[in-house]
């Protein structure tokens, strides 16, 4: 009835029994805080008030706090709203399409990308509605209200307004799709919590769960079926994001190559955020039984194809420009690789194409340390990926009396780092108040069967 | 369409089996269920797979209920978008056509999210689940931890009892007992000694 590989090994190494996977991965919710959380979560926190400072700022003065011009519309902000919301593909792409693949692998990573992917479209979602100035009038431009403009609607053939949808149902999606998979684990919690407060809470938030089988058998079509219709979402999300750039006449951007490539470099930087991530969260919540050496391996070999995939998409670009015998087309790649901007453009083609290509070899895969290093290397470079395209496109387009360069204030590096604050400061409360590892899902893998 | 039986409260005498090795307990569930006994359910700290087969139990029509929240996100997608840029305020930008497919993208989010939420929903409802609710089908701790529990509704009389329980505790099981509910979440448990074996 059951078959398990035996040439393959262990998912979960230590020999565990069903209590011991309960008892360690309940142990931080339990227990008080460990110093290096105390540290991490009040570092967090400072950041998260840079953020409110420098939101503040900008409301109480305006737009013009930040350092675009009339050539540079889009900056930093635009930039950083697609770094955040291409971190938020890993936890969807790993929850939904590798539970199709049926790779097992998953099951000890997927609560914790899942959580990172609503932390990252949260913190992405800041730099658009922030960017409409006044955020109370903007509701109108991006939600089909009633209004007093004369019937004024939306306008459906936007893909700006298509990217309020996307991002919206992606956000509203994955959190509904994270919390049924939280329910039978914060069950597990209420019935061996022993303070009052934790009793009330997990008790409020499982719902009555007692683990029927009845339960179970609906909840496993159910967790099927999202999966299914995450899988095409999670690909529009991006898909939609790029076209945002691709349907515009700017060179650089007008590029038909951009929803796959775009959706490749996504799921990149996804990975490249989960491994920081859970290098660091393994050793310092001592899950290293759970996510194994293999585990991080696998994710290595996800980053290595996909940072391929992105590369061979540059290179593209080129060899289009080149073959469109469009001038500007041609400029605007030549510009990238040898204007004002040339360090961006050589930043991200090292960190995004050259060096993931060190996991071609096992060490590199498998040392953590190395893999840590990597990730953060992987993490810049998709963040100079989308200030090369938005920027160094934008600075330089058809008319050289509107030639000018960009640089950022203090407000927007501000809003920008402050983002970290935001997403690390819900990271660490996610990794203090409930499961980092989806418990059930791991008692399904474990071998200690007879 | 819930079937009442289903349910512990209205089952005056209950016998539970819990045990702690999942294959045994799988092949008990399976022997009982051939038996013709009622197997009112069966709680299991994650799924375990089989169980629904050893149990009986068919598969859901969940996804019929999620195909019909995505046919109404389709729907409200598009009379959203023809009142508003084709009926009430038409308006030509781009000199695009006001039905085309720049429709595609909202039409597939809001299929979506429908689907998703009302999937969620009709799972919630059918599975009794509600923000707050206790437990009442709690027979031990540590059902959501390691311990895999089968409720067994033993209100026939032609139930013989104590050849049940010595199936139970011969399938594996470490505990049996007998369940009589008074009132909602009102009940008393007796254990059932483990059967003396004689050589």
């Amino acid at each position: 009835m059951i078959h398990d590989s035996i040439i393959r090994p262990n998912l979960v190494i230590g020999d565990k029994t069903l209590h011991d996977v309960t008892t360690e991965i309940c142990r931080p919710i339990e227990n008080k805080p460990s110093m290096e959380w105390k540290i991490g979560f009040t570092l967090s926190a400072i950041f998260l008030g840079i953020l409110g400072l420098t939101l503040t700022v900008t409301m109480m003065v305006g737009i013009g706090t930040w350092g675009l011009n009339k050539t540079v519309q889009w900056g930093w902000d635009i930039t950083n709203f697609v770094f955040w919301v291409g971190i938020g593909h890993a936890g969807t792409l790993i929850s939904a399409i590798l539970l199709l693949f049926r790779q097992k692998w998953r099951m000890s990573i997927n609560r914790s990308a899942e959580a990172m992917t609503i932390f990252a479209v949260m913190c992405a979602a800041i730099f658009p509605l922030f960017h409409q100035g006044r955020l109370w009038v903007g509701m109108y431009w991006v939600l089909p209200l009633p209004n007093a403009f004369g019937s004024l609607w939306v306008n459906f053939h936007s893909p700006l307004l298509w990217d309020v949808f996307a991002i919206t149902t992606y956000f509203s999606v994955s959190l509904v799709f994270w919390y049924l998979g939280l329910i039978p684990d914060i069950a597990t919690v209420r019935d061996r919590a022993t303070t009052a407060g934790r009793k009330f809470w997990y008790n409020f938030w499982s719902m009555g769960w007692t683990g029927s089988v009845r339960t179970w058998n609906r909840y496993e079509v159910v967790a099927l079926v999202l999966a299914g219709i995450s899988t095409p979402l999670v690909l529009s999300v991006h898909t939609v994001v790029s076209m945002d750039f691709a349907t515009s006449v700017v060179p650089g951007w007008h590029t038909t190559i951009f929803p796959p490539y775009f959706v490749a470099g996504a799921i990149f930087s996804g990975f490249g955020m989960v491994l920081t991530l859970l290098v660091i969260a393994r050793k310092t919540m001592n899950y290293q039984d759970f996510i194994t050496i293999g585990h991080l391996e696998a994710m290595c070999k996800v980053v290595m194809l996909t940072g391929s995939m992105v590369g061979l998409a540059y290179i593209t670009e080129f060899f289009v420009a080149a073959y469109s015998g469009y001038e500007y087309e041609q400029y605007a790649f030549v510009n990238r690789a040898t204007g004002p901007y040339w360090w961006a453009y050589w930043s991200m083609m090292t960190c995004n194409l050259i060096a993931p290509q060190v996991f071609w070899f096992k060490w590199a895969r498998t040392t953590p340390w190395f893999i840590f290093m990597l990730s953060v290397v992987v993490n810049v470079g998709m963040w100079f990926e989308r200030f090369v395209i938005i920027v160094t496109s934008l600075h330089r387009e058809y008319l050289p009396s509107g030639w000018v360069m960009y640089s950022p204030t203090i407000v927007e590096i501000g809003i920008f780092l402050g983002t970290f604050g935001l997403f690390f400061t819900c990271f660490f409360l996610f990794a203090k108040f409930l499961p980092v590892i989806n418990m059930f899902e791991v008692k399904s893998i474990l071998k200690n069967r007879e | 369409m819930i079937d009442s039986k289903l349910y512990i409260d209205n089952n005056k005498t209950v016998t539970y089996g819990i045990f702690e090795n999942p294959d045994k307990f799988l092949d008990t569930v399976g022997k009982v269920h051939a038996k013709g006994v009622h197997i009112i359910d069966c709680y299991t700290p994650y799924p375990l797979h089989g169980i629904d087969k050893a149990m009986g139990l068919k598969r859901s029509l969940l996804p019929i209920g999620a195909f019909i929240f995505g046919c109404c996100g389709f729907l409200t997608a598009f009379s959203l978008q023809y009142y508003m840029m084709t009926y009430d305020w038409p308006m030509v930008i781009g000199n695009k056509p006001t039905i085309g497919m720049s429709w595609v993208p909202v039409l597939f989010e809001m299929s979506i999210l429908f689907t998703a939420f009302g999937l969620a929903f009709i799972f919630f409802f059918r599975s009794k689940l509600l923000h707050g609710k206790m437990p009442s089908e709690r027979f031990d701790f540590r059902q959501t931890d390691d311990r895999m529990v089968v409720a067994i509704a033993t209100d026939d009389r032609s139930i013989d009892k104590t050849e049940l329980s010595s199936m139970l505790f011969n399938g594996g099981a470490v505990i049996v007992k007998e369940r009589t509910n008074h009132d909602y979440d009102d009940f008393t448990d007796v254990e059932i000694n483990r059967p003396v074996q004689y050589n």
